[in-house]
């Protein structure tokens, strides 16, 4: 569960998010769409803790979260590891752990499901755009999160890379776990259970925006 | 034999102890400085100690003590300046080595500087037994804290908005890690002096990364590429009676272009392969 209470938040250049309320339950999928720069990933950052309200109030319940970031995120991509040494990070929190062989199981499956385990010896910086961005979700999936968080994790993907991604969230979807999308697309939202809008730092339901007659798609 | 006739003194043993110590060390805080792409960092910690042993000949004080109270309280700057830097963290290592150089330049006046060369080439031959229990100590601290945090230490590595998300408090990893790096700088200057510490904080890691595998293997590669550096260099500059630092800094050289060039081929044969 995440809820935000009449949250604000000002970089010293300016406000970007302004008296948001929001509220996501335990098992719910949610869509958020609008404009670059509209405060779509200071909200995420807010949601997930990476970030502290001006002011209100931004509640958490404890839970697992997995979070896959924009997959042209270049700092990362350089870093000497292979893509089942990413996987198991998936795994390590801030508890000391030394269950290996158990762990390596659960990566291996995920790698499995993901069809990547091929590749599983392959460093990422030989990965293209697709792989690592599937390598991003096992990295997700691998500890079974109860909500997963995701900003704009298809840039980069083919058709089916992407058609796979969206299955994998809905499926997700039906075991119900929380889902909290960032996306372009619209139609990638089709089975949200709300989708919200963030345009000049104000968050608006789909239905105000579309009344608004800036979107003319229907979902 | 000739590895034997050297062992018959003991303060080449000493050496030789530390040496492998140092050499387990270096690489294993130093990836700290790689990773977060501070790698010039060393340079400005060496320097920031070495301006905390000029404070100590200066007021009397612990010259140990107060390179390592320096180094600490340098690394906190860097830290800190990083985050408002943001992406231009490397410049917060300028501005550390600028203070750091004015404050040596200023207080070297005061002392004399004899006894100040020693800590640019270091003195491994000369080890004092108190330096010896006291290096022991750090390399038992940083491998109990590298390989219980390992998992923790890579996250924060890899991606350190990720790891906040799983929960791993990573300014405590950064900031554990720091202080363990800012101390073996203080230490390692002491012996190897101030130029080698500097790179050895890099090379080995630099060594490993050509030869493009994981993150486990390039960790331990790199402790294994460091402490040979440190042992076939110091046992070189016993037999052709050169300045340890040097022969050491040779070595890692050498191992570099060894990693590069195998590197190199590599990737022309994979690219051949491929057309």
């Amino acid at each position: 569960m995440i809820r935000f209470d009449n949250v604000c938040f000002s970089f010293p250049q300016g406000e970007v998010l302004k008296n948001v309320n929001f509220c996501l339950n335990d098992g719910q999928f949610i869509g958020i769409l609008g404009p670059n720069g509209g405060g779509k990933s200071t909200f995420l950052k807010l949601a997930l803790g990476l970030l502290k309200p001006t002011s209100g109030t931004v509640e958490r319940k404890e839970e697992k979260i997995a979070y896959i970031s924009q997959s042209t995120s270049l700092g990362d991509i350089s870093f000497p590891a292979t893509v089942e040494e990413i996987v198991y990070l998936g795994l390590v929190d801030n508890k000391v752990s030394f269950s290996y062989l158990k762990n390596r199981k659960r990566v291996e499956e995920t790698l499995k499901e993901l069809c990547i385990y091929d590749i599983r010896k392959r460093l990422i910086s030989e990965l293209s755009g697709g792989q690592l961005q599937k390598v991003k979700i096992a990295k997700a999936l691998v500890s079974s999160p109860s909500l997963l968080v995701l900003d704009e994790p298809d840039i980069g993907m083919d058709i089916l890379s992407h058609q796979h991604l969206l299955d994998v969230i809905s499926s997700l979807h039906e075991k119900k776990k929380g889902i909290l999308f960032v996306s372009h697309h619209p139609e990638d939202l089709k089975n949200a259970d709300e989708i919200f809008f963030i345009e000049d730092g104000a968050m608006i339901t789909y239905q105000e925006e579309k009344e608004r007659g800036h979107i003319h798609v229907d979902l | 034999m000739l590895i034997y006739s050297m062992l018959t003194y003991r303060f080449m043993v000493v050496a030789l102890i530390v040496a492998i110590l140092l050499g387990i060390a270096l690489p294993l805080v130093g990836s700290l400085a790689v990773y977060k792409r501070l790698s010039t960092s060393g340079e400005a910690l060496a320097h920031s100690s070495l301006a905390g042993i000029v404070i100590g000949l200066v007021s009397g004080l612990n010259t140990l003590a107060m390179s390592i109270v320096s180094c600490i309280v340098a690394f906190l700057i860097i830290e800190l300046l990083r985050k408002r830097f943001h992406k231009y963290a490397e410049l917060t290592i300028t501005v550390v080595l600028a203070v750091s150089i004015a404050l040596i330049g200023i207080l070297s006046g005061y002392t004399n500087t004899n006894n100040f060369q020693s800590y640019l080439f270091g003195s491994i031959l000369l080890i004092e037994d108190s330096l010896l229990y006291v290096t022991i100590a750090l390399v038992v601290l940083i491998l109990l804290f590298n390989f219980i945090f390992f998992p923790q230490i890579f996250s924060s590595y890899y991606s350190e908005s990720e790891s906040k998300v799983s929960g791993i408090k990573v300014p405590v990893i950064n900031f554990i890690q720091g202080v363990l790096l800012s101390l073996t700088i203080a230490i390692g200057q002491k012996v190897v002096g101030l130029f080698v510490v500097s790179s050895m904080i890099i090379l080995p890691t630099a060594i490993s990364l050509q030869l493009k595998k994981g993150y486990l293997f390039t960790t331990i590669s790199s402790v294994v590429f460091s402490v040979s550096s440190m042992v076939i260099g110091l046992v070189i500059s016993y037999y052709l009676n050169i300045k340890p630092g040097a022969s050491i800094l040779l070595v890692a050289v050498s191992f570099l272009f060894m990693t590069l060039s195998y590197s190199i081929i590599r990737s022309r044969i994979y690219r051949k392969r491929r057309d």
